[in-house]
């Protein structure tokens, strides 16, 4: 495989810029002037505890929740300003978003695939491979309501795939899913970043993270405590050690919890 | 264990207005629509008190003969249709999350049952039919004002189990897909069963034969229906004998809801725990993806494709199917069953035509948040709304078409069937013209039951009268057609299709393309409204 030069020292454009975004819930300050640059071809990984703002700040990178403030550009193009250029090689796979889920698997990637604009022919071709790879079953005909929970995942993942998207922002992909499916969903995505494209995601699995990423940010309460290369995040130590010191975690000290 | 208390019931009411009250904190607009809803249950509660109130001010004991049990009457229909076909049952205490509750389920039926009664409609109607102790207390004296008291409370106790066990009962006929061919006859045998009664009213109207009603309500009195409500004026008359009897029947009937209303509960939380779920599939399908999602004529485009997703829905998704055979129940009977008694169609005609564009009142809020699938495919708005419309149109106009065919075989000369298909098409096109941009400004979420009736705590009832007020407003608008076809006569007859057609395609267009925009310009607010808060 001829790899791309994107992996050089050369500034490549960022596939995804935050630009100073805010969002506010009532009075509850959900994420407070966040900015962000993820580099073409990176394996971005957004860490933090639950309730830190990860899936409010994906939500407004993408244009599905609109910040009080700041900019989001995907590929170059202002997701607010300009949409349908943003989104056009963007994929996504939103957390605690419903798919439409009283349709079949096929029947519901041939629905994304034709609203991508593309033709039916590359729509069904696609759409067999994906179900076949990702074990789903190009013939099945369950609705994806009755889905188990990673098959539902896997499901939103091949939506967010289908049109060959050059951007994928994924809301904790792993979340749910059985560790065969998990390593098959990590060849996956490690094949498309070689390829050139970028992924974004989220999760609080330090193992996933440390494993698949070359970059790293952590956020809690709403604030990005740190970003960077996996190497200059880490500074040597285990990203877990990072992680619960710069989110402040404590440690039981053992007289709690006598009872259990 | 010997310590549970014998029935805890206040808990369950303390919860039901805490949901209620947290539904409202720092949603200003929910606050506005509640207090609307408070604001007209108020109203009705005022006004049915001196109704109800009249005849004791008159001294009248024929009238409060006749106007007590009717009106009673009229008001439990009016608890066992309104949540069927407008409103839903508010389901804030949903039955299956108390499934894992070491609760026994008498406990649960109380509790449920009492939450139930803690509410806006419920106090206005107790205090509507408040009136009718008024009434009792100035023909009958302490004893007869006691007597409707009691049967005014259990009155309510009946109006709250009816729609509980009917809504509950249909809710679970609907669930499976193989049931709901049954549930089609079942809604079809209880709209058949207002044919009659507006037919005894009209004609008890028509002729102004008070005796023939007084009969009726004498017979009322004695069915579950009207039996709570004249309990006061048995003991104002000198029957008290007839009070024990009477209580007993309202008691039974009760008890069998209740009996009837459990047993379906039971099947409901089981079915949240593991059941209901269709087992998969059946043979394998092998055809390509694209061509199992689009029927066979729409173009292979992302038009298609939201049009074909569409359809799909409105026969796979309960709540959507339930609003659909609903119409199609009501949209036809109403209008029959007027013109067999006589009465003019014209008017039902036009109900009937912006009854079709209600059910896409809150059109985002039936797939719960999926919508953010087109938000990121970059769906335009128009395209959207365009979509959503003529999936909805496919089902539709066969109906409508149906309706006016049947109404020309059984009331008009059927030389006007293709006039009132036009006024049914104009109707429907208004409807569609307002509608639309309501489902882009008000949307609201549904709570993710199987239950089709079940609504959202808070706004629920409000929305559902701003739904009310559309299809006025819709009538109203096509209004004008209707006068323009009464003065023309003959002539009508020629014109009335493409008119009515043109006239509906208008207001379509009208009213789509400001949706439209307008969901180009809120669609992250749309889905966040749509969004069911998770807590």
């Amino acid at each position: 495989m001829t790899a791309p030069a994107q992996r050089t020292d050369e500034p490549a454009p960022a596939a995804m810029s935050l630009r100073g975004l805010v969002k506010h819930f009532d009075t509850r300050l959900a994420v407070c002037q966040l900015s962000l640059e993820v580099p073409a071809g990176s394996f971005y990984g957004l860490l933090g505890p639950n309730g830190a703002g990860k899936t409010t700040t994906l939500s407004m990178a993408v244009g599905l929740l609109r910040p009080d403030a700041g900019q989001a550009l995907l590929l170059g193009h202002d997701v607010w300003a300009d949409p349908a250029a943003a989104k056009a090689r963007l994929g996504v796979l939103p957390d605690g978003v419903r798919l439409f889920d009283r349709l079949t698997g096929p029947e519901l990637l041939a629905y994304q695939g034709l609203l991508r604009g593309m033709d039916a022919a590359t729509v069904d071709q696609r759409a067999r491979e994906l179900l076949e790879v990702l074990e789903l079953g190009a013939d099945n005909r369950t609705l994806v309501v009755d889905y188990s929970a990673g098959m539902k995942k896997k499901i939103g993942l091949a939506c967010a795939l289908l049109h060959a998207p050059r951007l994928l922002v994924l809301d904790e992909p792993f979340e749910a899913v059985d560790p065969v499916s998990a390593a098959l969903i990590r060849d996956i995505l490690q094949r498309y970043v070689a390829g050139g494209g970028t992924v974004v995601f989220s999760s609080h699995v330090m193992e996933v993270v440390e494993r698949l990423c070359d970059h790293v940010a952590i956020m809690s309460d709403g604030v990005l405590r740190m970003h960077g290369t996996l190497a200059a995040v880490r500074g040597g130590r285990s990203l877990e050690e990072v992680f619960v010191q710069v989110v402040g975690g404590r440690v039981a000290t053992g007289s709690e919890l006598a009872w259990l | 264990m010997a310590v549970t208390p014998a029935v805890p019931i206040l808990p369950f009411v303390r919860l039901k207005l805490r949901l209620t009250a947290n539904g409202l904190r720092g949603r200003p607009a929910r606050i506005v629509f509640f207090v609307l809803g408070v604001l007209a249950g108020g109203f009705l509660a005022v006004a049915g008190y001196a109704g109800f109130a009249v005849p004791g001010l008159l001294g009248d004991e024929r009238v409060a003969g006749m106007l007590l049990p009717l009106g009673g009457a009229g008001l439990v229909l009016g608890w066992l249709f309104f949540p069927l076909v407008f409103f839903g049952v508010d389901e804030s205490l949903d039955p299956a999350r108390f499934a894992l509750l070491p609760l026994r389920r008498r406990t649960l039926i109380a509790g449920l049952f009492t939450a139930a009664t803690a509410g806006i409609p419920a106090l206005s109607t107790l205090v509507a039919t408040a009136g009718m102790v008024d009434t009792a207390a100035r023909l009958g004296g302490p004893l007869a004002a006691v007597a409707e008291l009691v049967g005014v409370v259990g009155g309510l106790a009946l109006c709250v189990a009816v729609s509980r066990s009917v809504t509950s009962a249909f809710a679970g006929a609907l669930r499976s897909r193989r049931a709901r061919d049954l549930a089609t006859v079942l809604l079809a045998v209880v709209a058949a069963l207002l044919g009659p009664l507006q037919l005894l009213v009209l004609a008890g109207a028509q002729r102004a034969d008070w005796n023939t009603v007084a009969a009726v309500a004498k017979v009322i009195a004695w069915t579950p229906l009207g039996a709570p409500y004249s309990l006061g004026l048995d003991v104002a008359a000198g029957r008290p004998w007839a009070v024990p009897l009477k209580l007993l029947i309202v008691l039974a009937a009760v008890a069998g809801l209740v009996w009837w209303w459990s047993a379906t509960l039971e099947r409901a939380m089981l079915g949240a725990a593991s059941g209901s779920r269709r087992a998969a599939t059946g043979p394998a399908d092998a055809r390509a993806p694209s061509d199992r999602l689009l029927l066979r004529r729409l173009p292979r485009s992302r038009f298609g494709a939201l049009v074909a997703r569409e359809m799909r829905y409105w026969w796979r998704e309960a709540r959507r199917r339930a609003a659909l055979i609903t119409f199609s129940v009501v949209g036809l009977f109403l209008p029959v069953s007027l013109a067999v008694a006589g009465g003019g169609v014209g008017g039902a005609v036009l109900f009937v035509g912006s009854m079709a564009a209600m059910p896409l009142a809150n059109q985002f809020a039936y797939e719960g948040n999926a919508y953010a699938a087109n938000m990121i495919a970059g769906v335009p708005g128009r395209v959207e709304v365009h979509s959503r419309a003529a999936a909805h149109a496919i089902h539709v106009i066969p109906l409508l078409t149906m309706i006016a065919v049947v109404l020309g075989l059984v009331a008009g000369p059927p030389s006007s069937i293709p006039s009132r298909l036009g006024l049914l098409l104009a109707a429907y096109g208004v409807g569609l013209g307002l509608v639309l941009p309501l489902s882009v400004r008000a949307a609201y979420a549904l709570p993710e039951t199987t239950n089709p009736f079940a609504m959202s705590s808070g706004g629920g009832t409000a929305k559902g009268l701003l739904t009310l007020g559309v299809l006025l407003g819709a009538v109203i608008g096509t209004l004008p057609l209707q006068v323009v076809a009464y003065f023309l006569g003959t002539i009508w007859l020629w014109i009335g299709l493409p008119t009515g057609v043109a006239y509906g395609v208008a207001a379509y267009l009208i009213g789509s393309g400001a949706a439209g925009d307008l969901l180009d310009r809120r669609m992250p607010e749309v889905l966040a409204a749509v969004t069911p808060n998770r807590s």
